[in-house]
């Protein structure tokens, strides 16, 4: 990420959240936090339980981020922010909690006659491939819930499309033939179909490096009796160490009601 | 082969439940976001770095960035990172420890290292990588926090110890490990059985030292990398000191090891100035060393050894407090003095007393008034140090003390008394390992140790990575003394101020006679006459040649990156 995308991730976010801009300029950003993304951000809990205990004014915190040094006026206060600064990765997961699960219309402009909309599933996930290494994939599916289509790219398509948190005007949705619950079942089903027919060297890779510091541990303990609690423990570090796993991770997922031919 | 998948399904529950419950639902502009930062933090390769793009402050060097790699590409994270001193091996660790914490491969990492580093460690992962390391000070900091920096000895404690045992570590690192060399150890023992998945274990002191230290530091990290214990001595002898003679072997530490040299990284380092300057005794200074010096031969010190006569002239060298504090004691420490012991005592008490001023001092005080800059005096002796710290104090210059046995916070008050107000640092041998001083650049030997390792600690301190000006060291040297015949025969023959750092104890390895400090002493002690003296010192300074030119041969050869 440049510093450029951080300042324009960092906008988008407050905005996203309703806090009132207060300054944005290149190379820094001010921004009044509302309670609720105090709460969520500064970790002052005490605060905020006084507060409400006494009926006080609340007095949510001003923020100021600087995301570029040299263009930001000498002088400035505020929190530098870069890719790796503890601050931007709280916001990260922030801006993952809240928005794990969404409803969405296509903002369709088919005026006058009744427009029927297709109801989508869609899922987000990280495909992590972990043993000593560790290599992530993204992937967003899309399930159809009426004719079970699946795609690809999912978000990429959306991204194209107007939507809209209402349903719009002469527009009704069709009931899913495929139940939610049933359709996260297949799209389950068709990611590891999907990751079993993939080239899994990595792992077999792993799996002879695991082999062979085992076959030198065991040496190493063949004088030693039997039982040897230093042992095990070397083992199972080995295990943790080695063992090949892919982990599917959720990142967030929702309902969206598409025309037809949105898709 | 097939992998096992895990399919995390915890959140389906809640999914539905909004469905059913149609909503809450979250904001279009986030979700968006929320697949923006992911795509960001996907690591798309097996191979490569990403902790340089999450450092901005931070230019690591490219022997530092290639270790990093090395270490997890192709040593499956568990390595002995044993650079020459001052190349930044807290660096290649920081950078590991990041790599694998963005992977997500380490979250809970326990750190072990001496306890004068233990700030100074959690300061520099906090700042420079943005580490959360946390300094154990409560035994709650085990279980709650998930990287700790802690010192060994507090660690290996109970009610430390147990709890340690109870932790799931994901990475453990150990600076100065080479103090694990020997396995019948309390420290030895306790590393071994912390559960290992990644390990990093630092050392400056290359281990080839001994054919038995290197397969306890090996098989602490990975056993039977080098054979069990029976197997392996059965093929290497257990004395046996080189481990340059088996390539073989060698082969297998450097898929351990990896130890990057001065020369290879094309580092510009600064300079080093060395001037060495005469001093004169006063004629009651000398009066008192000669009394020592003629001692040295009469009855009742015969009993006393060789050593002690040495250690007074010695001290005689630095200050006559030293030389007091020394006569005190070996009065009380005597069962039944016989009275000619007690009037020699006396008598030489009476010539410490005769001393009036301190020439040395002197000559110090007008150095730092010159200099005018922060300076750092080492000496071998408390009593000189205490000495110097009211003696500066005297002509209104500001000092703090630094000693070996201050305990950590005070080591860090005292190091940051020095950069922030004070202008001289006064520390005794001991106080040299273990803190960094790169903002100073002066330092003044009052006196001199006799062991060539500890001198090149003390500039150590300064001469490393970060120090940007070139750095001065004063030798001082009182006129016709041992310390004179030290620094002229020994240090300026072998151009031990000239060496790079490291390059010395490459030497010393070499060398195999043992502790020079034992080989100076029976010169001194033992020597009949000026000119035997003079003549097994040549010998001394001949052979440490002599075992320079041959690492000269090898240098390269010698375990390096493979």
């Amino acid at each position: 990420m440049q510093q450029q995308e951080i300042h324009n991730f960092l906008l988008n976010y407050f905005e996203a959240n309703e806090c009132p801009i207060v300054e944005n300029k290149p190379g820094f950003l001010t921004v009044q936090l509302t309670i609720e993304l105090d709460k969520e951000l500064m970790n002052r809990p005490f605060y905020w339980h006084y507060l409400e205990k006494t009926g006080g004014i609340p007095n949510p915190m001003l923020l100021t981020f600087i995301t570029n040094k040299e263009k930001a006026p000498d002088q400035m206060k505020g929190e530098i922010i870069h890719f790796g600064s503890p601050r931007l990765h709280q916001i990260f997961e922030s801006t993952k909690n809240l928005a794990s699960y969404i409803r969405l219309y296509e903002n369709h402009r088919h005026q006058g006659n009744q427009t029927p909309l297709m109801p989508w599933l869609c899922m987000n996930v990280k495909i992590s491939h972990q043993c000593d290494r560790k290599r992530d994939v993204f992937k967003s599916i899309g399930l159809q819930l009426i004719n079970g289509q699946m795609v690809e790219d999912f978000h990429d398509r959306l991204k194209l499309i107007s939507l809209t948190p209402k349903i719009p005007d002469y527009t009704f949705t069709l009931s899913p033939l495929v139940r939610p619950k049933s359709g996260m079942l297949r799209i389950e089903t068709y990611l590891k179909s999907v990751i079993s027919d993939d080239d899994h060297s990595w792992a077999d890779d792993a799996r002879k490096r695991w082999e062979q510091d085992l076959r030198l541990l065991d040496h190493f303990y063949e004088d030693v009796e039997d039982g040897n609690e230093s042992y095990e423990t070397e083992k199972k570090a080995l295990q943790e160490q080695y063992e090949p796993k892919i982990n599917i991770s959720f990142i967030n997922g929702g309902l969206f009601y598409l025309t037809e031919k949105a898709i | 082969m097939s992998v096992e998948i895990e399919f995390d399904t915890s959140w389906q529950d809640d999914f539905l439940h909004r469905i059913d419950n149609d909503g809450p639902w979250g904001n279009w502009e986030l979700f968006k976001l929320a697949i923006g930062v992911e795509q960001h933090l996907v690591i798309p390769e097996f191979e490569g770095l990403q902790a340089p793009n999450h450092l901005p402050n931070l230019t690591p060097l490219p022997h530092q960035l290639e270790t990093a790699k090395q270490v997890i590409e192709n040593m499956n994270g568990k390595a002995i990172l044993a650079d020459e001193v001052g190349l930044g091996k807290t660096i290649e660790a920081g950078l590991i420890l990041k790599e694998y914490m963005i992977r997500g491969l380490v979250k809970k990492v326990l750190i072990l290292v001496p306890a004068s580093l233990v700030t100074q460690w959690a300061i520099e992962l906090n700042s420079k990588f943005f580490i959360p390391a946390i300094t154990q000070r409560k035994s709650y900091v085990w279980e709650q926090c998930d990287i700790v920096v802690s010192s060994i000895d507090t660690a290996k404690r109970n009610p430390h110890r147990d709890i340690i045992y109870k932790q799931d570590y994901d990475l453990i690192i150990i600076d100065e490990a080479h103090k694990l060399k020997n396995n019948k150890t309390k420290n030895y023992e306790f590393v071994q059985n912390l559960k290992k998945k990644f390990c990093l274990l630092l050392t400056a002191t290359p281990i080839q030292n001994r054919i038995e230290e290197i397969f306890n530091l090996v098989s602490l990290l990975k056993p039977g990398h080098l054979g069990s214990e029976s197997a392996f001595y059965e093929k290497y002898k257990r004395d046996a000191r080189s481990l340059n003679d088996d390539e073989h072997l060698k082969e297998l530490v450097n898929k351990v090891m990896i130890r990057n040299r001065r020369a290879d990284t094309g580092i510009e380092w600064t300079k080093r100035h060395v001037e060495t300057i005469p001093i004169e005794f006063t004629p009651p200074e000398k009066e008192l060393y000669e009394a020592i010096n003629t001692m040295k031969n009469e009855g009742d010190w015969l009993q006393t050894s060789a050593f002690s006569v040495m250690t007074l002239q010695r001290e005689a060298c630095s200050s006559r407090e030293a030389v007091f504090y020394t006569l005190k004691n070996m009065l009380q420490k005597k069962e039944k003095p016989t009275p000619a012991f007690e009037e020699q005592i006396q008598f030489l008490i009476q010539k410490v007393e005769a001393v009036q001023q301190n020439s040395k001092a002197e000559k110090a005080l007008k150095l730092i008034q010159t200099v005018n800059d922060k300076v750092i005096i080492f000496t071998e002796y408390r009593a000189t140090q205490m000495y110097l710290q009211w003696f500066l104090k005297q002509h209104g210059i500001s000092s703090v003390p630094f000693r070996g046995g201050f305990k950590r916070g005070k080591k860090d008050w005292m190091r940051e008394l020095f950069q922030k107000h004070a202008q001289v640092l006064i520390a005794t041998e001991a106080g040299g390992e273990g803190i960094n001083l790169q903002f100073c650049n002066h330092i003044i030997n009052f006196d001199l140790p006799w062991n060539p390792m500890r001198l090149e600690q003390r500039i150590g301190r300064i001469h490393r990575l970060g120090q940007e000006k070139d750095v001065m060291i004063y030798n001082f040297a009182i006129k016709n003394t041992v310390e004179e015949h030290i620094l002229k025969l020994l240090y300026e023959k072998i151009h031990l101020f000239e060496k790079v750092i490291g390059e010395l104890d490459d030497i010393l390895t070499k060398l195999e006679f043992g502790n020079i400090e034992d080989h100076l002493i029976d010169i001194f002690g033992q020597s009949a006459s000026e000119g035997e003296m003079r003549i097994k010192m040549e010998n001394l300074s001949s052979m440490i040649e002599f075992a320079e030119s041959m690492k000269k041969g090898d240098s390269h050869a010698a375990a390096g990156n493979s």
